[in-house]
């Protein structure tokens, strides 16, 4: 199988196209960018080969593309590849704009090509177990959840609004609200949040809590801030806690690590040996597209994240709980 | 200083232990509608039993009274003792609405006794070092907060605290607690915004809360509190941009203790039982600190003002579970002073 990338504006792009590069079925055949050197030193580090015109790239033949451009750009990218008839595999969040997400979702059914959407924590396994667990009932009902995604502030385009669409909110709620979503089966109600930029001087906000009821009576928390210290000894957390009627459970998704002492560069450092979430991904959507199944996290799974992410924006500054109201596919 | 304990429950019976270690005061009387509960505390601190706090007041010598009885309670006894010209000491929270709290505070001005109340949180040394710490600015300007609080239901006489109106539950008995060390900390509430569950089930009630507030320093704070899960644990993470306080109950407790097969007793087979000992536990330094207040004249760690506004918070916070929407604090009955 034939895949692309499409852009390593985003960090992950550097991931997917290692583990694209080491899997059995694939040639990672092509990359584009816009930023010519980023896409030529990519294209050689990855063995690949480098086109600067997009069009020329779309014409190739490949079954696949993955998609890792700033948030912002997303949409055109997409629609094109769909309309040359390629599968995606595209990085969160889905959009900028809930109208964007929705265009992108019907250019793809359009074009009867997969949308899949980058949520890699489905592929932790403690996160998945833990998901077995809950639909299992031994919790009884869940009542509650309380999640954080927290961060450092990750700078470059991720702080400039126009191509991020927004900082820590856009950026962290997205993956552990697609947890709640895919393992309590159910949708927001009505979403409250504080949003606030208090660790650095940048123009997007950097910390804040959300705060949300949802359809099935339950309630749950999100923190997204990017309030880690530099000292902190690993890049971030994902947590979750569900509260159920007949116990709790909860799931901390990068914990399988052992702790460094590392003198030479004078920190602690948490040295994970979890399993790879990416690599789950990578291979999911692969094996996807191989025998052409739904995939397993869809355009609207992107959709419906992100308008929680809009929702809380608009919370935050009217300093109310807003109504989540989510718009057709 | 003599000094009198009325309410001999869970906390009554911590108070009454507590006062018997302090050198300055002496626990003289004890008092429980129940008759054998006060007989037995007397007994061990040699203290008198008493059934009724009107009979201890006259028949006593007493310079403080201590109010340990359920929340509901607090008001028409704190007024007792208040008109006996007794210096009182009374559980928190100190009453069940900002107008029970203004009035307890009133009716002991009016008799010129002094009264504290048992923020006890504030004595907790982990809590109180936080607190030093981001004071100090040891987190720089302060983030996001993160506290957790709970454990499993409550159950006490006649389940008084399944009762909303004797106790306000979960979010007035226990989050007060974070509220009041938040307030401490960060200064005064400017809104607070609560999600709720409970479920109120035969043999198994729980009662569950996410409550953001937003300070007016400006630091977002999160409290969890819990009536829902299995043991009970503290927690916070203080977030700000030049460092990060984090402490877990569960994590700190120095000592641990996990026996082989216990004849007769299988199911507590390796169970660990975490301890945290301290040379003083945090009750006991509190009362120790409210004998020296009453003593020395000074202002004590926690003022009666102090108990107040937590109640005031804990109200807004019970208020916007119900309406689903957040609360301003100086928009509620126009504030307290
Ligand atoms: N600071 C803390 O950490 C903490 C912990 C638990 C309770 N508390 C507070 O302490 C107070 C007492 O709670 P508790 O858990 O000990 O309650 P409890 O139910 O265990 O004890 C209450 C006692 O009061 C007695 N009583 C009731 N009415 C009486 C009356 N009119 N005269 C004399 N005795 C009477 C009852 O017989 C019972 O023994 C409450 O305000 C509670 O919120 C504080």
């Amino acid at each position: 199988m034939k895949v692309g990338i499409m852009s390593f504006a985003h960090m992950h792009a550097f991931t997917y196209a290692g583990l694209l590069l080491a899997h059995p079925d694939v040639e990672l055949t092509a990359i584009w960018d816009d930023d010519f050197e980023r896409g030529d030193n990519a294209a050689e580090r990855f063995k690949s080969t480098f086109y600067a015109d997009r069009e020329e790239f779309l014409a190739l033949d490949l079954d696949a593309v993955v998609i890792c451009s700033e948030n912002s750009r997303h949409r055109d990218l997409v629609v094109q590849a769909a309309e040359a008839g390629k599968h995606i595999l595209c990085e969160k969040p889905i959009a900028t704009e809930i109208e964007d997400a929705r265009e992108m979702i019907a250019a793809c059914k359009r074009n009867g090509v997969i949308l899949q959407i980058a949520f890699p924590v489905r592929f932790a396994p403690s996160i998945s177990r833990a998901r077995t667990i809950i639909q299992s009932g031994q919790l009884g009902d869940i009542l509650a959840v309380k999640a954080t995604n927290h961060g450092q502030m990750p700078g470059g385009w991720f702080v400039e609004e126009p191509l991020s669409g927004g900082g820590a909110a856009t950026d962290h709620i997205v993956h552990v609200m697609d947890i709640i979503r895919w393992t309590l089966q159910t949708e927001v109600k009505d979403v409250y949040a504080e949003l606030d930029t208090r660790f650095y001087d940048i123009d997007v906000e950097d910390c804040g809590t959300v705060s949300l009821a949802l359809e099935s009576g339950a309630i749950a928390t999100i923190d997204p801030s990017w309030s880690r210290p530099k000292t902190f000894p690993m890049w971030g957390d994902v947590t979750l806690e569900f509260v159920g009627t007949k116990g709790t459970l909860s799931v901390d998704a990068l914990k399988q690590s052992s702790t460094y002492f590392n003198d030479q560069e004078s920190k602690v450092q948490n040295l994970g040996w979890g399993d790879d979430m990416d690599q789950g991904l990578i291979d999911d959507f692969v094996q996807c597209v191989k025998i052409k199944r739904e995939p397993s996290i869809t355009g609207e799974d992107g959709l419906r994240t992100l308008e929680v992410v809009k929702a809380a924006y608009q919370s935050s500054t009217a300093k109310r709980t807003v109504p989540l109201e989510r718009v057709h596919v | 200083m003599k000094v009198a304990v009325v309410g001999l429950g869970t906390m009554g019976k911590v108070h009454a232990d507590a006062w018997a270690h302090i050198e300055h005061a002496e626990l003289v009387g004890v008092c429980d509608l129940d008759r054998v509960k006060a007989e037995t505390i007397a007994e061990s601190y040699d203290a008198t039993p008493y059934q009724d706090l009107s009979e201890m007041l006259e028949q006593s010598n007493v310079d403080v009274i201590d109010v340990c009885l359920p929340t509901y309670l607090h008001k028409e006894n704190v007024a007792l003792a208040a008109q006996a010209g007794k210096h009182v000491v009374c559980e928190k929270p100190l009453g069940l609405n900002v107008q029970d709290a203004q009035d307890i505070i009133s009716v002991c001005e009016d008799h010129g006794v002094q009264l504290f109340v048992a923020q006890v949180v504030r004595f907790f040394p982990e809590y109180a070092q936080a607190s030093a710490k981001v004071k100090s600015g040891g987190i720089g300007k302060p983030g996001v907060v993160r506290l957790t609080r709970g454990g499993g239901f409550p159950r006490a006489w006649e389940d008084w605290y399944a009762d909303e109106a004797k106790s306000g539950r979960l979010i007035l008995d226990s989050m007060i607690h974070d509220f009041d060390w938040l307030r401490w900390t960060f200064g005064d509430v400017e809104r607070v915004m609560t999600r709720r569950v409970s479920r109120s089930d035969e043999d198994r009630p729980l009662e569950y809360a996410l409550v953001t507030l937003r300070m007016e320093d400006g630091t977002i704070a999160h409290v969890e509190g819990t009536w829902a899960h299995a043991t009970f644990h503290t927690s916070f993470e203080l977030t700000g941009d030049k460092g990060m306080v984090v402490h877990d109950s569960a994590v700190s407790a120095p000592l641990s203790v996990s026996l082989h097969h216990n004849e007769g007793d299988a199911s507590k087979n390796g169970v660990a039982v975490p301890e945290s000992p301290l040379n003083e536990n945090p009750y006991l330094r509190e009362l120790k600190h409210f004998a020296h207040c009453i003593l020395t004249g000074s202002e004590p760690i926690v003022t009666a003002y102090d108990a107040l506004k937590a109640v005031e918070i804990s109200q807004a916070a019970l208020e916007s579970a119900k309406t689903g929407q957040p609360v301003v604090l100086a928009k509620m009955g126009g504030g307290v002073r």
